[in-house]
């Protein structure tokens, strides 16, 4: 029904609805009956569909709350953004799958439910009347592929559970398993879709894209975790996995430090914050979900806010290489601090929701590996110089450029918002406590 | 919570004056705003004194088992003296600005009361958590009111590359603690293993706003005088409060290493600052010279003299930096100075040299005098400086009474107020240190080679090595660069896939290689 309302009133729609939702998981309990006068309300915990089962339980009220939220502050930014109306009604669908994926039971078929969620995405990755380009197909490509090997893996892991003494499938069932993540996550070397659609494709669409389907696999993949003992246990799948994120981290900060598109190297700075993801997932500690979900909720407002100015930039700088964005300091003040300031959270610079998860898992690294700390160290660094340079070729403007304010108030408003919540999760990382203190519970084995 | 207050003074007082800048541009009563806030903070701090030691703690990041530092502040005998003279500056920056060709509500000021704001609550950080914090919220304050404030291409890119060498800084400091973590100890400044001190230092290196050596503001500007100096001056003594955190013992197998090499910073800047043609383009090596100082003390297991040398670093040196008017009487006063810097007894650095300088301790005398007696150079030759007499008459009042401040303050510290007043010191390296100084100040108009340079000599060979420096690292970046381009090309292109899929075989192989 979205797309054929008006483009200024579906996003307040849109918004207002996921944020309706995302409190209701966070106030009203699953499968008990609450009282509103004389009406009873009691949110059923599972639905059956086409034969599958879809089960929610209370410990999963912060997690949609969490998704909901944040999916709210997208859609409530897609008109700053310029973004057409099927944003939004795409967008509430590709939630809503990824949402069934986290609830399906049996738990695998959650990866045919990520792969409906990501050829949703692809239309709204192609322009009108325009041939997709390389980047959206080698994204469908490496996302079609990951399905069959999450789907073998998860069969052969029933027969390792089984069977734990055989090597051979537990050999064949971790590395079936490894590359359906590897496809799923973009684990390197095969992330370079990422830079090629930064680069392509509308920057909003794209930040949406690198916030949602990386939330949602990492909370698949926790659950896989979760749920084989094997895999959970196994120091070979667990150095894999932190030798994956050391590549990512690292490769990451000196690819984007090595670019001239601004776009790219919001990719590149994805690249690396997934990296810090499975470093986290990698971890032999009981904090795995905690550091998951700490770094997972800032990364949903980093992108959010970059995203969003690079959008407004776009229209003024086509391309958004170096040479069309140079000096736009002086007449993009807002949208320009706000790519500055989400790249450098999303460096761990101090004071910006990004240091406070990376410090976390930074000591927890340490504890355990310190060259593990500075690969992570050296992939920040690397990030750190891409920032600078680009804050370098904003401000690089002649004696004559005044300062003027050339965003609309809403895209003033949107992105100053926006970077008020950087500054009170860098300040306060405490205000996530509430969402944070019941999610362990959805991961029984994980926090041990 | 008496820090807090102080800091919210300024802070609140700035946004004030940002209101008023919005609301009414022309207002004439923004600087009486400005100074009462400034002056209301001063007065602020000397109420630390009924209750100190005291903490100020910010409720704890959650969850708790993954942040085990809280975020907080402490005022004791070490920090008071520099948030007094952090709060002294500030407000003798803006009394002295109605000297300046200008005089008008300004994004200088506004961002001279942020920065002394941030300055107290970065010398009050009692935890590396909370420095780092602080840190950041100086370089912003920085960026922004620099960024503001400068124009042209080349000035900007010194903003940046200022910015950066900052946050790379603070990039040191965290992995220091990283490797402290890893050695099993805690992210605070006393339980750091020997080898982070060599981070530490690294760190105070890189922030103490030396790099790169001049700001960019034009040789004669106001901003220069008056920013320039807050700035430079509160950055500088921001940094080397973490210095005077860290006990020497600490990192006793690196601490000769250091020592040379603090002996040597500080020769190198009091050699310069002793020949620079005045006292602002000298500035950047008086900075080096007291922050080396500095460092010695500390390192030396004397954090009172570290601290003495920071307290010496903005009250001596703002009263010279912000002096732009010729008055007589006002430059004899400003000698003063020379004794807060003597080390004699009772004097501001009083305690400076007590800790254990080995073979090291002529090296520092050494420095010392070069410092006092470019001082007195400087004091004594005001030339280009403007004169009161064409200045309305209240003025003639208000900027002595801004200069008198910081010299009151130093002859204060020597007194009262905290651990290292009431000093006898180590009197006879300061009796030596104090001749020497008078002999430099006699050889100088007499040798040649103690003659001032030229300031367009200085800045012609500084910026001709520091442009083949630039250059030779552009040049290894834009070969990386050419190697990116080249992997992201293959990896891109028709065969990319491909690529990606022969990568992945070779990535499977090596980890199944580890498999029982």
């Amino acid at each position: 029904m979205l797309l054929f309302l008006r483009e200024r009133i579906s996003p307040l729609i849109a918004g207002t609805v996921a944020s309706i939702l995302a409190l209701t998981a966070l106030i009203i309990p699953i499968d008990t009956a609450l009282l509103l006068g004389s009406i009873s309300l009691k949110i059923s915990p599972s639905i059956q569909f086409f034969g599958r089962s879809f089960s929610l339980s209370n410990a999963d009220g912060s997690l949609l709350a969490v998704i909901y939220g944040l999916a709210a502050l997208w859609f409530f930014g897609t008109e700053a953004s310029g973004s057409a109306n099927r944003f939004v009604s795409f967008g509430l669908m590709i939630v809503a799958l990824l949402t069934a994926s986290i609830a399906v039971e049996p738990f695998l078929f959650a990866a045919l439910l990520l792969e409906m969620a990501a050829m949703l995405v692809i239309p709204l990755l192609i322009p009108p009347t325009q041939k997709p380009s390389r980047g959206v197909v080698r994204f469908l490509i490496y996302q079609t592929l990951a399905m069959p090997f999450i789907l073998f893996s998860g069969w052969m892991l029933a027969g390792v559970e089984a069977s734990p003494g055989d090597i051979n499938t537990t050999v064949q069932a971790g590395t079936m398993l490894g590359l359906g993540f590897a496809f799923l996550l973009g684990v390197f070397p095969l992330y370079n879709w990422i830079p090629m659609i930064t680069e392509d494709s509308p920057p909003y669409v794209v930040g949406f894209l690198l916030w949602a389907l990386p939330t949602f696999i990492v909370v698949f993949a926790l659950g896989f975790l979760d749920r084989y003992t094997w895999v959970r246990t196994s120091p070979q799948l667990s150095g894999a996995i932190q030798l994956a994120g050391i590549f990512m981290v690292a490769s990451g900060g000196v690819f984007a430090a090595l670019q001239r598109h601004i776009g790219r190297m919001m990719g590149y700075a994805a690249i690396a914050e997934t990296g810090l993801l499975m470093l986290a997932m990698g971890m032999q500690s009981a904090e795995i979900v905690n550091v998951s979900f700490l770094l997972l909720i800032p990364r949903g407002l980093e992108l959010a806010v970059w995203a969003l100015a690079l959008s407004i930039i776009k229209r003024k700088a086509p391309t958004l290489q170096f040479n069309e964005v140079q000096g736009l300091a002086r007449s993009y003040p807002v949208a320009t601090t706000a790519i500055i300031l989400s790249h450098l959270s999303m460096t761990g610079f101090p004071l910006l929701a990004g240091f406070p998860p990376r410090l976390a898992l930074w000591q927890e690294l340490a504890g355990q590996s310190l060259p593990t700390s500075f690969w992570v160290f050296f992939g920040m660094l690397g990030l750190l110089f891409a920032a600078t340079r680009t804050l370098a070729v904003f401000v690089m403007a002649g004696g004559n450029n005044v300062w003027k304010l050339s965003e609309s108030w809403v895209q003033m408003t949107m992105l100053g918002l926006g970077m008020i919540g950087l500054f009170i999760l860098g300040m306060f990382p405490q205000v996530l406590q509430p969402f944070l203190i019941n999610l362990p519970a959805l991961f029984n084995h994980l926090g041990q | 919570m008496l820090i807090f207050v102080s800091c919210l003074l300024l802070f609140l007082t700035s946004l004030a004056l940002i209101g008023l800048r919005l609301t009414q541009p022309t207002a004439r009563f923004a600087w009486l705003v400005a100074v009462g806030g400034a002056m209301l903070a001063f007065a602020s701090v000397f109420v630390w004194l009924a209750q100190m030691p005291f903490e100020f703690v910010l409720p704890s990041w959650q969850p708790g088992v993954l942040f085990s530092s809280r975020v907080s502040f402490r005022a004791d005998g070490l920090s008071w003296p520099l948030a007094l003279s952090i709060a002294a500056l500030t407000l003798t920056m803006l009394l002295t600005a109605v000297a300046r060709p200008i005089i008008a509500n300004s994004y200088t000021w506004t961002g001279a009361l942020a920065l002394g704001g941030i300055g107290i609550l970065a010398v009050t950080a009692d935890n590396p958590l909370t420095l780092l914090l602080v840190w950041a919220a100086l370089d912003f304050t920085e960026l922004a009111a620099h960024l503001l404030a400068v124009e042209g291409v080349s000035n900007n890119e010194k903003v940046v590359t200022s910015f950066a060498m900052r946050a790379l800084g603070s990039g040191i400091l965290l992995w220091g603690n990283i490797v402290s973590i890893a050695q099993g100890s805690a992210f605070n400044f006393h339980s750091m293993p020997a080898n982070s001190g060599l981070y530490l230092v690294a760190a105070a290196g890189l922030r103490l706003g030396v790099f790169p050596l001049h700001l960019p503001y034009s040789s004669e500007s106001s901003l220069r005088r008056g920013f320039g100096t807050s700035l430079r001056l509160i950055s500088a003594v921001s940094t080397l409060i973490l210095l005077a955190h860290v006990p020497a013992g600490n990192s006793a197998s690196l601490t000769p290493f250091l020592l040379a090499f603090a002996a040597v910073a500080g020769l190198y800047g009091g050699w310069m600052w002793l020949r620079a043609p005045d006292e602002l383009t000298g500035r950047p090596y008086w900075v080096i010279g007291l922050a080396a100082l500095s460092i010695t003390s500390a390192l030396s297991g004397n954090p009172l003299g570290a601290v003495a040398w920071g307290c010496a670093l903005i009250l001596v040196g703002g009263s010279l930096f912000l002096a732009s008017v010729q008055q007589v009487w006002l430059n004899r006063a400003l000698l003063i100075g020379a004794w807060s810097l003597s080390a004699l007894p009772f004097s501001l650095t009083a305690g400076a040299w007590l800790g254990n300088l080995g073979f090291f301790l002529p090296l520092v005398i050494a420095a010392q005098a070069l410092l006092v007696a470019g001082f007195i150079r400087h004091a004594l030759r005001p030339s280009g400086r403007d004169t009161l007499d064409s200045q309305a008459g209240w003025t003639r009042t208000v900027y002595p009474a801004g200069i008198i401040l910081l010299i009151a303050c130093q002859i204060l510290l020597g007194f009262i107020g905290w651990d290292g007043a009431l000093q006898v010191g180590a009197w006879l390296p300061a009796i030596i240190a104090s001749l020497l100084t008078v002999g430099l100040v006699w050889a100088t108009p007499r040798f040649r080679i103690l003659n001032p340079i030229r300031a367009h000599w200085v800045k012609g060979s500084a910026s001709s090595r520091m442009d083949e420096f630039y250059g030779s690292l552009w040049a290894i970046y834009r070969m990386f660069r050419r190697i990116s381009q080249a992997v992201n090309l293959t990896l891109e292109g028709e065969s990319g896939i491909m690529w990606t899929l022969l990568f992945l075989i070779i990535f499977i192989s090596i980890m199944t290689q580890g498999l029982p």
